[in-house]
């Protein structure tokens, strides 16, 4: 099974299928396609046909005709064939656009194609520079630790602020740019003196961070200069981790565009070539789907980060009907892909909220579907455990426990799985364009928060080689795995296990004994 | 001729035979074009989660998930307040780290207002997080009066002294 673009084994078409279409070509599925009813939700069936069709004399099978799929009678089970999905696809598609042709994929709007997304970053990852700085690093440093593994000091209520800067420090295409001088602050700082530039002071947080001293680190500058940036927005008083981490993202693409692209144009489509999103922009597909006529109109949006509401009904995974089932255990319990699930389902708008159809030109019932068209580098998930009651106007917090996985697939949550699940799972390419970034992550960073929305404290559980440390403020100490999986999760960061696993190779500790030579010599 | 209940009865098997085989093809089709997810790893994941949740849970714990550090893992030790000095960037006036931000707060103008959450723009939180509105719900590049954050520290706090984050019992 391969990984990245979601592929379903084609499977090979039963003998007799593959006998019936070398002699009778496809003018069966031609002439069945007439009968096809299809319906605004995705599924197809059969209407009665007025004769015979000429597939039950033909061949051996005949269909299922309430849910449209093949049946062999001499291999007494339900047969898959590309070229009948294909047939019940395009019949969906000339019912809805009135589109003749039938052969695109449905919804399809023309995205341009991103250049493969991890170019920017590839090079830097790649580089050798950041390894020779490593050699240079004070090898008095306390060894056998992982490099860049230091405490921040909290300076006053800031451990918002120092969860999400040991995520920053430790993911890794970040963490590989800053550190082979993709940001000079020394160099910068000459063309810009006297004025905010929130990369140079993360760039001076990173050499802190890295440079093998290990007493814990202020990050006061930092502090001072992100005040300053984020007072230029309303939100400059806010302590909350989630908000901090989007504010960073935004100071250093503010910055970074200014420096190294002319234009701002590329804002809109999310190509955007700074490092805050080359690591951590994805794109979102919005599906809104008329219930009447079966038009969808698509929209994409870019993203850096996905926020999740808490499943906390349990909803049954739509990708597998047969789902395990241990009732005690895990009935109650929300799940990251529960959350996943929840976010990637077809959601009916309300009849109070109509939305305009292109198809039926008036205000029309629908239903809405998100998926996830180009995955990032790193993902950030974070789980809105916020909840606000416009009644009562109160806020409160959600402790409820929600269980994360430290392998992620998110194969089922890509665009491709969701739309061709929403027609019931034919084979056909219904999306075309995707990134060749694969679907499988792994975490590295678990910001947690303990405590109530008005007082509540930050922790952030780092991992680093497959150990995990607890980074909690100045206080870095090692954890095993258990404690973080019990944790209350508030942010999550996966990065695309490639370059986890990258970065474990590379990244060893400067031994003092002379054990292990990280560059092979 | 068929009493009602035979013909109700009959009416209800056939729908119940529809939405079972329904559910059947489906999963055939899932399984036989390969897109069943693997569950035996995501099974090992949420078994893993709930044994390490039970001990955490469990009352014969030493607790240490909260107990308070003696040594980080360099061998150091640090205070509840951080105690280096160092020179304030605005008013150049030595600062202890861990009460540097109150201190630049003031030092720098803004003040101590109180909390006000609720004239945040809430409603634009609610459209922006909502899955019901018809525009994007996220904007590339939100700048957030979103009132959806977990603040750390006390609220209300007013003069020169400021207390650290608690550290409440989960």
């Amino acid at each position: 099974m391969t990984t990245g673009n979601p592929s379903y084994t084609n499977p090979k078409p039963c003998k007799h299928l593959a006998d019936y279409k070398l002699n009778h070509g496809l003018s069966g599925y031609k002439s069945l396609q007439k009968h096809l009813k299809t319906a605004p939700h995705g599924k197809t069936s059969v209407g009665k046909p007025n004769t015979k069709t000429p597939r039950c004399i033909s061949c051996d099978g005949f269909q299922d005709i309430e849910r449209a799929e093949l049946y062999c009678c001499v291999c007494c089970d339900q047969v898959y064939d590309p070229d009948f999905d294909k047939a019940v696809i395009s019949k969906h598609i000339m019912g809805i656009t009135g589109d003749k042709n039938g052969d695109e994929s449905i919804g399809k709007r023309l995205v341009k194609r991103r250049r493969l997304s991890s170019g920017v970053v590839e090079e830097l990852v790649d580089s050798k520079i950041s390894k020779q700085l490593i050699s240079m690093r004070d090898r008095r440093a306390k060894s056998c630790y992982p490099l860049g593994l230091r405490g921040l000091n909290n300076l006053g209520n800031t451990c918002f602020m120092n969860s999400v800067l040991q995520a920053l420090l430790h993911a890794p295409p970040f963490r590989n740019y800053f550190l082979s001088g993709g940001h000079n602050h020394e160099t910068c700082r000459k063309r810009s003196v006297g004025r905010l530039c929130l990369p140079c002071d993360i760039d001076v947080v990173f050499s802190a961070a890295f440079s093998g001293d290990r007493a814990p680190y202020s990050p006061a500058q930092f502090l001072y200069s992100w005040w300053q940036h984020s007072a230029n927005q309303a939100s400059y008083e806010q302590k909350d981790a989630h908000e901090f981490f989007i504010s960073v993202l935004d100071g250093i693409h503010e910055k970074e565009v200014k420096s190294t692209q002319s234009r701002n144009q590329n804002r809109d489509n999310g190509d955007c070539q700074c490092i805050a999103h080359g690591v951590f922009s994805g794109l979102l597909r919005s599906d809104v789907t008329c219930m009447t006529c079966g038009f969808t109109s698509t929209t994409f949006d870019p993203c850096v980060d996905i926020s999740l509401d808490l499943d906390t009904n349990n909803f049954p995974s739509k990708n597998t009907a047969t789902k395990s089932i241990k009732p005690d255990a895990n009935s109650s319990m929300s799940t990251l892909l529960g959350c996943l699930d929840l976010f990637t389902r077809q959601e009916k708008l309300g009849s109070d909220s109509k939305l305009y159809c292109q198809n039926c030109h008036e205000r029309r019932d629908s239903a809405k579907q998100m998926s996830i068209k180009r995955l990032p580098l790193v993902l950030c998930l974070h789980i809105k455990r916020f909840e606000h009651s416009p009644v009562t106007k109160m806020s409160r917090k959600i402790d409820r426990y929600l269980q994360f996985p430290l392998s992620l697939d998110m194969t089922p949550y890509l665009s491709s799985s969701v739309v061709r699940n929403r027609f019931g799972n034919r084979i056909f390419a219904f999306e075309t364009g995707e990134s060749d970034i694969s679907a499988e992550f792994e975490i590295f960073a678990v910001v947690t928060h303990a405590g109530t929305l008005e007082s509540g404290h930050y922790v952030n559980f780092l991992r680093l080689r497959n150990q995990w440390y607890k980074c909690d403020d100045a206080w870095i100490n090692e954890v095993d795995e258990g404690m973080v999986r019990a944790s209350q999760c508030y942010m999550m960061f996966y990065v695309q296990k490639s370059l986890y696993q990258k970065a474990n190779e590379d990244w060893s500790c400067l031994p003092i004994s002379p054990r292990r030579n990280m560059f092979g010599q | 001729m068929a009493s009602h209940a035979q013909l109700s009865s009959h009416f209800f098997g056939d729908l119940l035979d529809s939405i079972i085989v329904d559910v059947a093809s489906e999963c055939h089709r899932i399984a036989r074009l390969g897109l069943d997810r693997n569950l035996e790893e995501e099974e090992e994941e949420l078994k893993l989660s709930a044994q390490a949740r039970e001990r955490v849970t469990d009352p014969n714990n030493s607790g240490e998930a909260n107990s308070k550090y003696v040594v980080d893992i360099f061998g150091q030790t640090h205070p509840p307040i951080a105690s280096d000095v160092f020179e304030c960037m605005n008013c150049h006036r030595p600062i202890m780290a861990g009460r540097f931000a109150p201190h630049l707060e003031k030092c720098m103008g803004k003040g101590r207002k109180a909390r006000f959450k609720g004239t945040r723009s809430s409603t634009a939180a609610q459209n922006r997080h909502s899955r019901g509105s018809p525009v994007s719900t996220y904007p590339p590049y939100p700048n957030s009066t979103s009132t959806n954050q977990l603040s750390n520290g006390t609220s209300g706090v007013a003069g020169e002294e400021y207390s650290n984050g608690t550290f409440p019992e989960p």
